[in-house]
């Protein structure tokens, strides 16, 4: 579904990303695990498209798509989705209103009719049910005085309506005590199916104890330095990056 | 100089051709109310002075002045006019249509007819609002529209007003009595045909009086069925009475070739509760001059705007709120959306006078520019005259938040939607200042069909 190759990506002309490759299929779920610094929520961002990061060479196709040709948009229609470390407030926007456009524009994307106010309004309250969110918050400005706790779960909302194929969820575990963080997880491995991919961006390893990974690779100063199955996020965990990063011949970025 | 004059006199004598036709059922005082407010438009003449004419500053009329307007032809037989577009998502209760300045009784609902009808209408209803013309009650000489016509937007209020006054011959008039509460909206619409041949001239004229502890929502809208250019000088008076409370909303969505220019004047006894919202979605230029008395303590004002900028389109909008006696407030709030070349004005000007302590006066302008070529001006005018007061004003020109663009993006919205949707998050806390249900849907419905048009 998703294949990196060699990827370099800049911001403000320094490089940040050098030289990734990656390969992630249906069904399966990776974690890409780094210290602060190392680049792992810009290569979530890279993949959908912030405007910011400049690809300086490389590739990724996603379903057989040049994925980088595409505006963000464009790679939101076609099933790919990133949750946000960090969600925006947006005053004045309702949320319901949001994620209708949102959804209406990929269903006309695929040539779909839009979905009336009534029968989305329907959706929204299934889907809400299913991650255990408040309903009564769609109906505020986007994320405006939301938690840290509802502000993740909108993101899983917003996830649980585009259904989308590849899921990239950048520390999605960041601000959640551990029983927020166990329910937004029961929400990821709810939502996840068959047909869809999961990358999962982390710091910490914690969330993995939830959604537990076919795949863990160490992002270390722009490249995957080790790649390894669950037992890696352990290692890390008990160790931390600083061996792996030795192996690599680094210094662990950030850590300083 | 010769030049000013000449756009004056044709003014003039068309003032002289229309009381020469079919004036002289008028009562005197109307008539007298005219004549003065004429002599007064030939004194001053239009604001066309580039120096030392702080009010128009940002505004230059020259043009509106010098243009040869006409008067509609009211002989042509009105053809049919669907108003299926400007439909309330509400039953039509309380409606009252004008088509080029002329009464449209087969668009209207309560017509109010002629004789023993009229008399009932103006004089015998304590239960619902009068909804009437002002030619009829005029005509029927109604004591309330003798008192309070051309009394709250004097002479003093400037050119447009006077001109305005001089061709008074019709227009709305809405009375709710004491103690009366409307559940309706009352819907005043004002049509322009703005057919291209020759521009025409209109002066709707509206005049509400909320009798004491009454309450009633009014929608005020201008709309345009071509893209001509024509003149829109409009005047509206609001007397609220002790307790009263009344909501007033102005939709202006004249052509992009019209010159609209509004005055309208509130003043407020005590306790009454005057919330305006003025809405510009249309026009190519536009000026507002809206003020607010608090003539008695207790008196609470929210005035409360949005305007949007596209092409070449100025809008101007002038508040004052005079703040005359001790215990009121008012809290204003006016946001802006410039894109193009278009430009925006505020200028809101606060009056606290001396004595005038516990006044309570809050004013907020922001506005956020969508292109390097639109321009926003915004001045706050505090004057305070009392020690013990709580004022604040605040003014803010920003840009789109990139980050929420990405942000609405990343969720497969494109561009003009994302836009579009932003904006009028940015815009939303003024139509939501709307209280009538179907009123606020259906500003709200013409903000975003208008944003989303660009």
């Amino acid at each position: 579904m998703l294949e990196i190759h060699d990827l370099h990506a800049s911001v403000n002309g320094v490089e940040i990303l050098k030289g990734i490759d990656l390969r992630v299929d249906a069904g399966e779920t990776h974690a890409i695990m780094g210290p602060n610094g190392s680049g792992k929520s810009t290569l979530a961002l890279v993949l959908a498209g912030h405007p910011a990061y400049e690809v300086t060479s490389g590739s990724v196709s996603f379903d057989g798509a040049d994925l980088l040709a595409l505006g963000p948009e464009e790679r939101a229609r076609r099933g790919l989705f990133l949750s946000f470390q960090h969600p925006i407030e947006i005053p004045g926007l309702r949320l319901d209103h949001f994620l209708r456009a949102g959804y209406n524009e990929v269903r006309k994307s695929r040539d779909e009719d839009e979905m009336d106010v009534l029968k989305f309004d329907r959706l929204i309250r299934a889907k809400a049910k299913d991650i255990r969110m408040d309903a009564a918050l769609t109906k505020r400005s986007v994320n405006e005085g939301f938690s840290g706790g509802e502000k993740k779960r909108n993101e899983l909302l917003q996830m649980a309506i585009l259904e989308p194929k590849l899921r990239i969820l950048d520390e999605v575990d960041s601000g959640l005590d551990v029983d927020a963080l166990r329910s937004v997880a029961d929400g990821i491995n709810a939502l996840a199916t068959p047909q869809s991919a999961t990358l999962i961006v982390t710091h910490y390893q914690r969330i993995l104890d939830y959604v537990v990974p076919d795949a863990v690779h160490i992002l270390i100063d722009g490249r995957i330095v080790r790649s390894g199955d669950k037992q890696l996020a352990a290692e890390i965990e008990s160790k931390g990056y600083e061996p792996v990063a030795e192996a690599a011949g680094l210094a662990p970025a950030g850590g300083s | 100089m010769s030049a000013q004059a000449t756009d004056e006199a044709r003014y003039l004598a068309a003032f002289e051709a229309a009381e020469r036709n079919g004036a002289a059922h008028d009562p005197t005082w109307l008539r007298e109310l005219r004549r003065d407010a004429m002599a007064e438009f030939t004194r001053a003449g239009f604001p066309t002075a580039r120096r030392g004419n702080e009010p128009w500053k940002y505004t230059d009329v020259r043009s509106l002045a010098s243009t040869a307007f006409v008067a509609p032809d009211v002989t042509e037989p009105l053809g049919e006019i669907d108003l299926s577009p400007y439909d309330l998502p509400c039953p039509r209760v309380h409606q009252l249509v004008f088509v080029d300045g002329r009464y449209a009784p087969q668009l209207s609902t309560d017509p109010p007819s002629e004789g023993e009808r009229a008399s009932h209408v103006f004089f015998e209803r304590g239960d619902g609002p009068i909804v009437g013309r002002i030619a009829e009650a005029a005509h029927y000489d109604v004591p309330l529209v003798r008192e309070h016509l051309g009394k709250h937007a004097g002479a003093a209020a400037g050119a447009f007003t006077s001109l305005n006054t001089a061709f008074v011959r019709d227009g709305a008039f809405v009375s709710i009595p004491d103690g009366v509460s409307v559940p309706e909206p009352i819907y005043l619409l004002f049509i322009s045909t703005a057919r291209p041949e020759r521009p025409t001239v209109t002066y709707p004229r509206v005049l509400i009086v909320a009798g004491r502890d009454s309450s009633a929502t009014v929608l005020v809208s201008f709309e345009s069925l071509g893209d001509g250019a024509y003149f829109t000088d409009a005047v509206t008076e609001i007397v609220a009475g002790p307790g009263a409370s009344l909501r007033c909303i102005t939709l202006q969505r004249e052509s992009d070739a019209a010159y609209h220019v509004s005055t309208t004047n509130v003043t407020q006894a005590r306790d009454s509760s005057v919330s305006t919202v003025t809405v510009d979605l249309g026009g190519g230029l536009v000026r507002h001059d809206l003020s607010v008395l608090l003539a008695e303590p207790g008196a609470s004002a929210s005035l409360n705007g949005l305007y949007l900028g596209r092409g070449k389109r100025h809008v101007d909008n002038h508040t004052f709120v005079d703040h005359a006696v001790p215990g009121a407030s008012s809290d204003e709030v006016y946001k802006g959306i410039l894109d193009d070349d278009s430009r925006g004005v505020f200028v809101g000007h606060v009056l606290v006078r001396p004595g005038a302590q516990h006044t309570v006066a809050h004013q907020v302008n922001k506005n956020l520019l969508l292109s390097d070529g639109a321009e926003a001006d915004t001045q706050p005018k505090l004057e305070i005259f009392a020690d013990d007061v709580t004022c604040t004003h605040g003014a803010a020109v920003g840009q789109l938040d990139p980050a929420a663009m990405f942000y609405l993006k990343s969720r497969g919205i494109g561009e003009a939607v994302a836009r579009a949707l932003l904006v009028h998050g940015f815009v939303r806390e003024v139509v939501d200042s709307i209280a009538d249900d179907a009123v606020r849907q259906y500003t709200d419905d013409a903000v975003m069909a208008a944003l989303r048009a660009g």
